[in-house]
């Protein structure tokens, strides 16, 4: 149930109203805008059946909300949410008018590795670097990743560009790990409805990007953002990157359609991966034009300085000069959409 | 960045921001001191609601704290829904020892 009040409405009138609300052992949160106040409602929604909320001062009107998700749900929110990534080294923001682009490698295999690939990227325009340093691999004999180690040199790499950085947490005995370096924590397809993590990740105060599974419904990958919204961070950054199909030509199948979706469906922003759905490097720049053109806020592209020589997923990354072409063309596509591609936040002074 | 502070000014601050520092750490003290106290009461609460033959579970009375402390909140003029959000963790951890002490007697 979603409460909109009267443009007039004093503090002490919404304060009523929310207790009401609890006094029924539901919760309430607050969506405030420049000129309507939302109150939604969390909980057994057939207790409200006992208030009269529209007879409540303040009360404009009342509205159920019949999705599952709520605190997700668009109309939980007067405005879109912008996520704002990062902190004294450098930032970035998803969900505003700029498109933001998150690109690295696959994995941090090393030092000059990650650092090179993060200054071709930041030279590019990228505005976050990612890098695997928990990698969940199909095959228990593939390369891993070099776990903490990995993560200390996003943090050093981090430094030296004041390029935020995004990275996988694949465990919840990671959390506390992973949050300690990391500006982002990413949860990967094959973890997106691996509800003890969600939860645990709801305790986290750090954004979180979170994937859409290989065979999840948009409704599935809603109710994911939804139960670490329940448990307390509402900084979530939706990701379409494929799904399954029959189509062997392409290794996932990049849903376009969820894009605009998911954007009616909530006010949480939407990127897009354009190297995971496809698989081929090939295939990036356009899937990413296309991601674009469809309303998306952002893209996580891989780039690898050698794609030859990188331990894994080597066949979908960019080289740095095929990424760069791709973040000039990528222009034009915003400017059609109405949007520009965000720059890289300006790096801290480096004494 | 251009304004770069001169080596005194430096000093000055360094030593205000270690006595701000001592004075944050002695707040948190009395900080975690009052949440005892206050769970200390919870658990008495708990008590009295079983003598009283009264449920544990009061979101009526939940409520009324949150509404109060939301209003003193917004009178000191602090941001309203993070205080929300650290008074619906002391409300749940009193209602916690609550229900402790309500099942083993």
């Amino acid at each position: 149930m979603i409460i909109v009040t009267k443009s007039d409405v004093t503090d002490a009138e919404i304060d009523h109203i929310r207790e009401r609300i609890e006094s029924l052992g539901m919760r309430t949160h607050l969506s405030r805008g420049e000129r309507r106040t939302i109150i939604g409602c969390i909980g057994d929604e057939s207790l409200l059946a006992e208030v009269p909320l529209r007879s409540l001062p303040g009360v404009e009107s009342v509205t159920p909300v019949m999705k599952p998700y709520k605190l997700a749900s668009r109309e939980f929110a007067v405005d879109r949410t912008v996520v704002r990534v990062g902190g004294r080294d450098g930032w970035a923001e998803f969900g505003g008018e700029a498109i933001a682009v998150i690109a690295g490698p696959c994995s941090v295999e090393g030092r000059d590795m990650l650092l090179s690939a993060a200054r071709d990227v930041r030279q590019a325009g990228a505005c976050m670097l990612r890098g695997g340093a928990f990698k969940p691999r199909t095959s228990p004999y593939a390369f891993q990743g070099l776990g903490e180690q990995a993560l200390r040199l996003l943090v050093e790499v981090r430094a030296a560009t004041g390029l935020p950085v995004v990275t996988e947490v694949m465990d919840t005995r990671q959390v506390d790990l992973v949050a300690e370096h990391a500006d982002m924590l990413q949860v990967g397809a094959r973890n997106m409805q691996n509800f003890s993590l969600l939860a645990e990740l709801g305790r986290v105060r750090r954004p979180i990007l979170l994937k859409r599974g290989l065979s999840a419904t948009v409704k599935e990958l809603l109710m994911a953002a939804e139960y670490i919204m329940a448990n307390g961070n509402h900084d979530v950054v939706l990701c379409e990157r494929g799904i399954r199909t029959y189509e062997t030509a392409t290794r996932n199948t990049l849903d376009i359609a969820a894009i605009p979706v998911l954007k009616r469906e909530t006010h949480l922003p939407v990127i897009v991966d354009p190297s995971h759905a496809g698989g081929d490097a090939d295939l990036v720049a356009p899937l990413a034009f296309a991601a674009i053109a469809a309303g998306a806020d952002g893209l996580i592209v891989e780039v690898q300085p050698d794609p030859e020589r990188a331990l894994s997923d080597g066949d979908q990354s960019l080289p740095p000069a095929a990424f760069a072409s791709l973040m000039q063309s990528l222009k034009a596509f915003a400017a059609a959409a109405g949007r520009t591609v965000g720059s890289p936040s300006p790096a801290r002074a480096v004494a | 960045m251009s304004d770069v502070p001169e080596d005194s000014a430096r000093e000055v601050a360094t030593a205000e921001l270690a006595q701000c520092r001592q004075e944050i750490e002695r707040i948190d003290n009395q900080i975690v001191s009052l949440l005892a106290r206050r769970l200390g009461l919870g658990k008495r609460t708990g008590e009295l609601k079983r003598a009283a033959g009264l449920p544990i579970l009061d979101p009526t009375r939940e409520a009324a704290v949150i509404r109060r402390v939301t209003a003193i909140a917004r009178e000191a003029a602090l941001p309203t829904e993070p205080v929300r959000e650290i008074f619906w963790q002391i409300v749940g951890m009193s209602r916690r020892v609550q229900e402790q002490t309500a099942e083993s007697p």
